[in-house]
């Protein structure tokens, strides 16, 4: 009631300053200028000579002054002094005579020249009950602040710290805003670098992958054919954010810029490292796999700068040789010289496969990462497919493994693979059920150089013996050799069995067994045919009369059925 | 969390883990570290690449003051660590703490 009582008293120029000023308060977006418009707002209605607005800084618990005018920035601890009082206490402090007042902190005046006589210090809270900061108004024109004054200031103080305090908030979204758009944009310039398109290279496939995570990783990776031969680049600077991201960009830029400059492995290792180690902050690096692939002498040569593990696959065992980093991250320190690079020789289906941390650190629920032992798994069990396939079988087990959770690094993947060589085995067998070792023999070989799944090789070897036995017990009259040809094609084998000088029999052809018939019913034979049929993923069977010569081809696949039951 | 403190035998004795979260309070640490720094990490849990870089940036400095950082108590998973980031060349290693 009493201030309603007050507000009569206000003249009618009062109103319609505060009123102006309560629009004006509406109008700005930037801080600078906000504070301006509640000082400004300040002296017009409360008709003193200066003004200024302290802002709270939660994080600090401290009070800063941006905006005065003629005054300097300072900064005081709350409780401090009649502004930290005011913060602390969060109530309106009137003090008529300020040198009379030992809370008064003279220094300004005594830095300006400028004579404070009465000063007004008020709480600017919010709707929310926040503390925004602090409002002083000095001097008041011919006398000191009332009552009336004291009033007319908190309804002011009110509207100020709504305004600033949305102010302040536009500001952390534009500052957001623009913290993603940098991001994006450092995010383009390293899409940028990535191959757009696989090089072709002549008896090898290739295949690159780059899946970043929410939050820019630093990954690169780079396949090309270039003089020197097959560039192979997987990178991975520390860090999120732009600054890694724009390492790996640097990094990859000077790579193909030395080697088109004519530079060798070495050179262009050691150059970069050095370049890097002295561009890069003393806590940042880059780790990189660096190598150079010959594809006349399937010689492929690298420097590993931290980059590990490297993953050799040798289709001769089927198994993985793990590489070591032959350095420590590139940018790390400089180096005097560059020790030899690692060699290593790709073998007809040999694979080198090159992941960034993101795959081998990816966790379960349980928090267990994916470690090495799965991507060896997948590597030999995925060998003779394309290596398309292999890298869609990796990833999409990573993910499986991490669930539903969010991607936190980047996955970077580089695999090469050199073609199946000889991508067919033949051999011939006599016609005996004394050559059906010699055969299993024969595949366990052939899925090894081919690089065929070992997990199909039981289907085969069961399917094999099969087709030989029907051969070796129906075709008595022939004395030729039976042939069988191995052939690896996508995700699995292809294999053939050549019977020459024989009568057609297409056993494709022979009437399925009823496996459901009793037991005096049934006869003998036919049972092996039966399953083969429900084994491999498709089987035929040709015949040509002028070479008296059948041939029955099957496929086998890891997509492929299994035995289905009937 | 990570705890790091000067041991009696003037090594510094880190326990817990040193990730991105840890790296910034490790390095005001390791800042005030002189001369030729030991640094016992039989118990250290984990170390990410953020906490690589720390020790890097410490072994730097060092360095040009004619000291540097030991490592000293690397278990069997930090070893792997430190020879798959290739940091086993950059740092001594030395048995025991």
């Amino acid at each position: 009631m009493e201030a309603q009582n007050r507000r009569h008293r206000l003249s009618a120029e009062d109103l319609e300053t505060i009123l102006g000023v309560t629009s004006a308060l509406a109008a700005p977006f930037d801080l600078m200028t906000m504070l301006g418009e509640v000082v400004n707002a300040a002296k017009q209605v409360l008709h003193a000579d200066r003004g200024s607005v302290w802002l709270f800084e939660p994080a600090s618990d401290e009070l800063v002054l941006l905006v005065a005018t003629g005054i300097a920035p300072v900064r005081v601890r709350s409780g401090a002094g009649l502004v930290g009082a005011c913060a602390h206490e969060r109530r309106i402090i009137n003090v008529p005579d300020c040198y009379a007042d030992p809370r008064f902190d003279p220094t300004v005046d005594r830095a300006t020249g400028y004579r404070t006589r009465c000063m007004l210090t008020l709480p600017l809270v919010d709707h929310k009950d926040a503390l925004v900061g602090v409002m002083q108004v000095l001097n008041k024109d011919g006398g000191v602040f009332d009552a009336d004054d004291e009033t007319l200031a908190t309804a002011l103080a009110a509207q100020c710290a709504v305004a600033l305090q949305r102010v302040r908030m536009t500001e952390a979204v534009i500052e957001g805003e623009k913290m993603r758009q940098a991001l994006e944009m450092a995010r383009v310039v390293q899409m940028s670098t990535l191959p757009s398109e696989m090089p072709a290279v002549p008896g090898y496939e290739v295949c690159g992958l780059f899946e970043p995570a929410e939050l820019t990783g630093g990954d690169t990776y780079d396949l090309a054919a270039i003089d020197q031969g097959l560039l192979v680049v997987l990178g991975d600077a520390t860090g999120h954010g732009i600054a890694p991201a724009l390492s790996v960009t640097q990094m990859q830029a000077m790579l193909r810029m030395a080697f088109r400059l004519g530079a060798d492995l070495d050179t262009a290792y050691l150059q970069i490292n050095n370049r890097l180690a002295e561009t890069l902050a003393d806590d940042r690096f880059v780790t990189a796999f660096i190598g150079l692939l010959d594809p006349a002498t399937h010689r492929l040569r690298f420097h590993s700068g931290g980059q590990g593990p490297i993953f050799h696959f040798r289709a001769a065992t089927g198994t993985c040789v793990r590489y070591k980093p032959t350095s420590f991250p590139l940018g790390a320190m400089p180096l005097a010289a560059a020790r030899p690079p690692v060699t290593l020789e790709m073998a007809p289906g040999d694979i080198l496969v090159l992941l960034s941390d993101g795959f081998y650190e990816r966790t379960n629920a349980a928090g267990e990462p994916f470690g090495e032992a799965r991507v060896e798994a997948l590597v030999a069990a995925h060998r003779g497919g394309r290596v398309t396939a292999l890298m869609d079988a990796i990833v999409g087990a990573v993910r499986d493994f991490g669930g539903g959770a969010a991607q936190e690094d980047d996955m970077t993947a580089v695999l090469v693979r050199r073609d199946g060589g000889a991508a067919a085995l033949s051999r011939e067998f006599p016609r005996s059920f004394a050559s059906i070792d010699a055969m299993v023999a024969f595949t366990q070989e052939a899925f090894a150089r081919l690089g065929v799944d070992p997990a199909l090789k039981q289907a085969v070897d069961f399917t094999v013996e099969e087709l030989f036995t029907n051969m070796v017990k129906y075709a008595t009259g022939s004395a030729s050799p039976v042939r069988v040809d191995l052939k690896a094609i996508d995700g699995g084998v292809e294999v053939a069995l050549v019977d020459g000088d024989v009568e057609r029999f297409d056993p494709t052809r022979a009437p399925d067994v009823d496996i459901h018939a009793r037991i005096e019913e049934r006869r003998p034979g036919g049972l092996g045919l039966h399953l083969i049929r429900r084994m491999v993923d498709s089987i035929e069977y040709q015949y040509s009369e002028s070479t008296r010569q059948g041939r029955i081809v099957f496929r086998k696949t890891a997509t492929g059925p299994t035995a289905r039951a009937d | 969390m990570l705890a790091m403190e000067i041991g009696p035998d003037g090594a510094i004795v880190v326990t817990g883990r040193l990730d991105a979260a840890q790296a910034a309070s490790a390095q005001a640490f390791l800042d005030k570290v002189q001369g030729i720094a030991t640094l016992d990490c039989r118990g250290l849990e984990y170390i990410s690449s953020a906490g690589l870089g720390v020790l890097l940036k410490t072994h730097k400095r060092l360095l040009a003051s004619s000291g540097k950082l030991r490592l000293a108590g690397v278990g069997p998973h930090l070893k792997d660590i430190f020879s798959y980031s290739g940091f086993d060349q950059l740092f001594e290693i030395v048995p025991g703490p």
